[in-house]
């Protein structure tokens, strides 16, 4: 039978990585969720698009997607299904029963039903450490589908956007395209003390922009959604622009072909 | 006699003023300003009105050259296309607010401004472009001194105050004639020489918000690296009731500099 467990915590305690790591580690077959998150007053949800379900996939390329039914089985022998849930507040009881109903129905409609619920700050099974807790969260996030940046900007609008310019950052994460096909996912909490950048597996052909899922979501206190899509705007890159980073891509690698 | 040396401004009259009113404070009579007048900053006409005022010797920086001859030659060196947007825009707002009186005076400044054996400029002897980093090769920099014809030259553009003492230096040179059998040898000792740079009143980057200038007293002939506190606060609220981009603000009142350095900071635009 396959082990289904539900991964809960505030914005930024590490689901995902402790998630990656877990799934990595899982010798069987391997299926991710993540469920739309538990508003709390005063305490915005982030949109988080797909940039989470996109990493992971791209790190583990057999990755069972358990919100399309379609696809693949979620209860074979040896799998491990996680569910991914941002919830500011630990549930009521540490037992399923604490779990909240609205995720439990989501789950039935999926065909899912759980054996384990952790929650992050609560559980000993999860890490310890990292886990903020919020009295106010706002959320702004941008769509940057076909977008690619210019390299050195992305540095600087990144350091901009968590050293405070554009408000009180406490979390942003990205997944973000640079002219040479690469994709990174930008992670950053104000617990840490750096950002992490890393590269996906999977790179685009230097042909025009890439089609993959790329995005902006941050969480914070009076954030400056004009001054954050204004800096942004300074940083991407026209055709024209990516096109002669391109050409010599497409060069190098017909050369390396014919050699 | 002491003399005070003011550079990269950067229409930020607050820091201006406040350098100006800690020089006053110590009885200094004589100041070189080492140009950068105006760009990023929200006061360019107050900055200039302030220098022309006090009638203080001043060299031509590459934000005052730019602004003169229109922006063609600090571009390539923009680290990023976001440095390169924002120092476009600024420009474009600066030549926009900055007066044809003062525009031709900073016309009219000169590329250099000599006292006896020393030398002010504004990036090096050779453009008002070319960094002089603390760090660069030893050789090159008291190349750019001794060729110059100074004992001591005052730099600012990079807007890292420092003092770097070059001595110590010789060439030792083998000639061989035709005809001859044994080459021969001659050693050149080379004096010391001594690169100042004076820092930044209006854009420090030296790893806080402070302006910064230095003092050269003449009798020691020792160098003083001053640091003054001034309203950063008047700045920012100028810069965003200007119209300049809030960020600058931003990044002023954290000690960063408005656009990032080149990569390549030995990069000299060819015009």
């Amino acid at each position: 039978m396959a082990q289904t467990w539900l991964i809960s915590g505030p914005p930024g305690c590490g689901k995902t990585t402790w998630m990656l790591n877990t799934l990595k580690n899982h010798q069987g077959q391997r299926g991710y969720l993540r469920l739309p998150g538990i508003s709390t007053t005063g305490l915005e949800q982030a949109d988080d698009g797909a940039i989470d379900q996109t990493y992971l996939q791209d790190q583990i390329t057999d990755l069972i997607d358990l919100s399309n039914t379609d696809q693949a089985p979620n209860d074979q022998e040896q799998q491990l299904n996680l569910i991914e849930l941002t919830q500011f507040e630990p549930p009521s009881s540490s037992a399923l029963e604490g779990v909240d109903s609205s995720v439990i129905q989501q789950l039935e409609a999926l065909g899912l039903r759980l054996d384990r619920a952790l929650h992050f700050g609560r559980d000993d099974d999860l890490p310890k450490d990292d886990t903020l807790e919020f009295s106010r969260l706002e959320a702004w996030s941008m769509p940057l589908e076909r977008c690619v940046w210019d390299p050195n900007s992305l540095s600087s609008f990144w350091f901009e956007l968590v050293n405070g310019a554009y408000g009180d950052v406490y979390r942003a994460k990205a997944l973000m395209n640079l002219p040479d096909g690469r994709a990174f996912f930008c992670n950053w909490m104000v617990s840490q003390g750096g950002s992490q950048f890393l590269p996906l597996e999977s790179v685009a052909p230097p042909d025009g922009r890439p089609k993959r899922c790329s995005m902006l979501s941050v969480q914070g206190k009076a954030l400056d959604g004009g001054g954050i899509q204004a800096t942004i705007a300074d940083c991407l890159l026209s055709d024209e622009v990516l096109e002669l980073h391109q050409e010599p891509q497409r060069q190098q690698a017909e050369l390396t072909q014919a050699l | 006699m002491s003399h005070a040396v003011i550079s990269c401004l950067h229409a930020n009259l607050a820091a201006t003023e406040a350098v100006l009113a800690d020089i006053d404070r110590q009885g200094i009579e004589h100041i070189t300003c080492l140009g950068d007048l105006v760009g990023y900053g929200p006061q360019p006409n107050e900055v200039v009105e302030l220098i022309r005022q006090r009638q203080i010797p001043t060299c031509q920086g590459c934000w005052d050259e730019d602004i003169i001859d229109g922006l063609n030659s600090c571009e390539c060196s923009y680290p990023s296309q976001l440095a390169e947007r924002r120092g476009h825009r600024a420009h474009q707002w600066t030549d926009a607010q900055l007066s044809e009186e003062n525009k031709a005076f900073l016309a009219s400044l000169p590329m250099t401004v000599r006292r006896e054996r020393l030398l002010f400029v504004h990036g090096s002897p050779n453009s008002q472009h070319e960094y002089l980093l603390p760090d660069m090769d030893a050789f090159a920099a008291l190349e750019r001194v001794e060729s110059s014809g100074a004992n001591t030259l005052f730099c600012g553009h990079t807007h890292m105050p420092y003092v770097r003492e070059l001595s110590g230096g010789s060439i030792r040179v083998k000639v061989k004639q035709a005809g001859e059998e044994a080459a021969s040898e001659r050693k050149l000792e080379l004096p010391m020489r001594r690169i100042v740079n004076a820092g930044s009143v209006g854009e420090p980057r030296h790893g806080s918000t402070e302006a910064t200038y230095v003092i050269h007293h003449e009798d020691s002939d020792e160098i003083e690296i001053r640091e003054v506190a001034y309203d950063i606060e008047r700045t920012c609220r100028a810069i965003v009731d200007g119209g300049l981009p809030e960020v600058f603000a931003w990044r002023l009142s954290h000690g960063f500099e408005y656009a990032e350095r080149a990569d390549d900071a030995s990069h000299v635009c060819e015009r």
